[in-house]
């Protein structure tokens, strides 16, 4: 690691990568990835603000949100008739959008001129909220035609009915836009309100990749308009206890019966790092038993209890953590059954298994750099959570069959499943 | 069709080994490289037995014989794919066999990473575990299951089956109507025998072309290639022929009705067909402007003053020589929209656009065409449809086409443009 004029340049000579590090003296971290590789430039800040965030303690009071009112501030932010954002970009022929996350809201773009001009530009249009009782009431119906949309799939229900039973309170049981119904509560004052509260140097993180000056970024990044200073005191249950409902079934119009389930984590881990570690074993996890190379998994398929819409994910936060295995069928019995099957049945990981794994996760993390998008949206989501650079090998390094049987012990409880199943109507 | 014989191609360059054009360049910026190999054949009855290949193909090869087995080397070659692939281009049916690896650099030990993809590409494409000349009923009967229900699962995406219904309808009698996958009737007939006989036809007759790009090795590149292609049977490749252009006719419409609380709208618009690549360039930004995206007239106007739709958008189908627009929108309102997506082409076509709009069409196109070397896929995609139009020109002086066209061209290119179809995928009842 090196000093370099306000940065610290931490560099992966294994992989010729260097990330250049600093804070702004308004208190914004700041990752410039300067490389000649590419001829685009891809800048994101990401702010630590999501669906989840629906209640926060304001000095001796306790605000509560509509569901969806993070995903509402992030089109009107981005909607900013003042600064007519898309036509700027759209006039240098760069491509910029925004999105919420559980826990997350991020504004990106992607431009191969006119750096400077855009990330001013980008970080103008988060630095403040025009929000008026008009402009608010006309975005209203665009966010409900968006949410009708989200809607249509049958994907997106079945996953949030699939999160309804698993949580009880936790507001990652609700759809990141919120619903038709909650959003007609969201006002210009409640948006004002979370826009105040979490759109601050100290609750975001900007990172830039491709042909750019880490200086000029620093120089911008400190010049913007950003209020300064923490978020406060998100409010949310922990809801780690048994799950909300351990099976749902919904009619739909769908060809073929469709399963969901998974657990959900009954702890938390604080530490960004320590839940990378989590994030690996779990994902390593599920790998062994459904990826295409798993003996596990063509058994199923041989018996025809899975065929090759069977997938799994593992997706955590700070606040949340659950599982997910889903899959089309026949029989959602025989499928189900055989799933918490191989599930509760102690894992099998010999030498062979993990040194496949880790070169298969190598390839994958040298895949990630080649594309400049990823060097940014990575770099600000670590710099937001405060996970140093280049740690992605030292920690597919220290993997081991025993962490892997140990966190199938633990997440595959019984009191943290649920399933749901979606029947054709 | 018949790109000139020189030794260069669109920026990359060409070779001719076992009579199949190579098209390659070595980019050291990347840290993985990739090697496809693309056979076209025309849209007709045998898409269902092609499209089942990618599938059956990666089920086992004579050295891996099971899906696993040949997961478990893709794996240990530090996450190699072979990715294979089908797709329409126009009338043409495209199956892709793809490479991707990293470079042997980033690894211990130096390994031949390219010679072990080639030899698994090989073994995956010529080497197919087979009996008495066809896949194993049992393999195949599992496969072909997949692809049903493949199909069906198709439903649960309505912004895509809302334009796969759209093509099928307005497009009915020719072959772009047919389905990449072939159809679910016609994936339900074949039997065994089908995909090893789309296969070899692929292999024979296809018009075939391979490209490869990335940090791929300073020798041996031609030879290890030449090696694999070595494997390949004798061709004798067929042209694909042009696209079935229809005459002009009174518009069409379709409404279909479903579980859906958004409805689409899907408009079907039908240019002449020419061969100038600088009509088709001013078609593109005619699009462009008026549904390229949130600069666009569909954007700004139907969603964002008229609050007519939730999106929006228009492009040029180049291989089949059509514009579509698409709309995302409640049905109450499907006769505005459509009205006012009418009024705004025939503003475009009538010249009534200012600079600016043709200005930042082009700067978007511009900025896409100068990135399109920062990433393997789309450097190696942009080469091949380059080949499949015979069009030997590289991002920059594709680039150097868009930035030349005029309004007045727009206008020109686009003079001809009539609504051949309109269809609307709605909900079931009781209307939005």
């Amino acid at each position: 690691m090196t000093d370099t004029n306000g940065f610290q340049v931490v560099k992966d000579p294994l992989m010729d990568e260097e990330v250049w590090q600093a804070t702004t003296p308004t208190g914004l971290p700041v990752r410039v990835m300067p490389t000649q590789r590419f001829t685009e430039a891809a800048a994101m800040v990401t702010f630590r603000y999501g669906s989840t965030d629906l209640g926060f303690r304001s000095g001796a009071n306790e605000h509560k949100s509509p569901e969806g009112v993070a995903h509402y501030l992030e089109h009107k932010l981005f909607e900013d008739e003042e600064i007519e954002a898309f036509q700027r970009f759209a006039s240098r022929g760069a491509k910029v959008n925004a999105m919420t996350g559980f826990t997350r809201t991020s504004y990106h773009f992607t431009a191969t001129d006119q750096v400077r001009e855009n990330l001013t530009d980008l970080l103008g249009l988060v630095s403040r909220a025009h929000l008026t009782e008009e402009n608010v009431e006309k975005e209203r119906g665009i966010i409900a035609q968006e949410i009708r949309m989200y809607e249509d799939s049958v994907d997106y229900r079945l996953f949030f009915d699939f999160l309804g039973c698993l949580y009880r309170e936790h507001p990652v049981r609700h759809p990141v836009g919120g619903t038709v119904e909650s959003i007609a509560g969201i006002t210009p004052a409640e948006l004002q309100t979370c826009f105040d509260a979490f759109y601050r140097t100290g609750n975001a993180a900007l990172a830039v990749a491709g042909p750019v000056d880490p200086h000029e970024i620093l120089e911008l990044a400190s010049a913007c308009g950003l209020a300064q200073g923490g978020a406060p005191e998100s409010l949310w249950p922990e809801d780690l206890g048994a799950v909300e409902s351990a099976r749902i079934e919904r009619d739909l119009q769908i060809p073929r019966r469709k399963v969901f389930l998974g657990f959900k984590d009954r702890s938390l881990v604080a530490d960004p790092e320590a839940r990378l570690r989590r994030q690996l074993t779990t994902e390593v996890l599920l790998d062994r038993l459904f990826s295409s190379s798993s003996e596990v998994r063509d058994d199923l398929r041989q018996r025809g209890l899975v065929d090759d819409s069977l997938g799994s994910t593992y997706m955590s936060d700070f606040n949340f953590g659950f599982s997910l295995i889903d899959c089309e069928t026949e029989d959602p019995e025989a499928t189900i059954d055989a799933l918490l099957g191989v599930l509760r049945q102690p894992v099998e990981i010999d030498d062979e298994y993990l040194e496949r794994v880790k070169r298969k996760l190598l390839g994958k993390y040298v895949r990630s750099l080649g594309v400049v998008r990823n060097l940014a949206f990575g770099q600000a989501v670590e710099a937001l959570e405060g996970v140093a650079p280049f740690q992605a090998l030292e920690r597919l390094e220290a993997l081991t069959a025993a962490s892997v049987r140990a966190r199938q012990e633990e997440h595959c409880a019984d009191e943290a499943l649920a399933v749901t199943v979606g029947n054709p109507a | 069709m018949l790109p000139c014989m020189g030794d260069a191609f669109a920026g990359f360059q060409r070779s001719e080994i076992a009579g199949i054009p190579v098209l390659w360049k070595r980019d050291t910026r990347f840290k993985t490289f990739r090697v496809a190999l693309s056979a076209y054949r025309p849209l007709d009855e045998r898409a269902a037995a092609r499209s089942m290949l990618p599938s059956l193909l990666v089920q086992g090869t004579q050295s891996d014989p099971t899906r696993p087995a040949l997961s478990r080397r893709m794996e240990s070659l530090y996450g190699a794919a072979v990715i294979p692939s089908t797709g329409k281009i126009g009338e043409g049916h495209l199956l892709r066999f793809t490479v991707d690896s990293i470079s042997p650099a980033h690894v211990p030990g130096d390994p031949d990473l390219l010679g072990d993809g080639l030899h698994l590409l090989a073994d995956i494409l010529a080497r197919p575990v087979l009996q008495d000349g066809a896949f194993p009923e049992e393999t195949f009967r599992r496969e072909q299951t997949q692809a049903v229900h493949d199909v069906r699962a198709m439903f649960n995406d309505k912004m895509a089956w809302a334009g796969q219904q759209a093509i099928t309808h307005g497009c009915a009698g020719e072959p772009f109507a047919i389905p990449e996958h072939g159809g679910e009737a016609a994936i339900a007939e074949l039997d065994a025998a089908a995909p090893e006989a789309a296969r070899r036809d692929f292999l024979t007759h296809g018009a075939m072309w391979a490209v490869a790009y990335g940090a791929l090795p300073e020798e041996g590149l031609l030879d290890k290639i030449g090696g694999f292609l070595a494997e390949l049977p004798d061709r004798t490749p067929e042209p694909v022929p042009a696209p079935v252009q229809p005459a002009r006719r009174e518009r069409r419409a379709t409404v279909e009705r479903v579980d859906v609380q958004q409805s689409k709208m899907v408009l079907l618009f039908r240019p002449s067909w020419v061969e100038d690549s600088k009509v088709w360039a001013a078609r593109v930004l005619f699009a462009n402007m008026l549904g390229g995206g949130p600069h666009a007239r569909l954007f700004r106007v139907v969603r964002e003053e008229m609050s007519l739709c939730y999106y929006a958008q228009a492009f040029i189908e180049r291989y089949k020589g059509m514009m579509q627009v698409h709309v995302g929108l409640d049905e109450a309102m499907a006769e505005k929209v459509e009205a006012e997506v009418l009024r705004q082409i025939d503003e475009l076509t009538a010249g009534r656009f200012d600079a600016n709009e043709l200005d930042v069409a082009k700067a978007g196109i511009l900025s896409t065409l100068a990135a399109v070397d920062d990433s393997i896929a789309e450097r190696m995609e942009f080469t091949s449809r380059q080949w499949v139009l015979g069009q030997d020109r590289g991002p920059a002086e594709q680039a150097a086409l868009f930035a030349s066209v005029q309004p007045e061209d727009v206008v020109a290119a686009a003079q001809d443009m009539w609504l051949d179809h309109a269809y609307l995928l709605a909900p079931e009842a009781n209307g939005s």
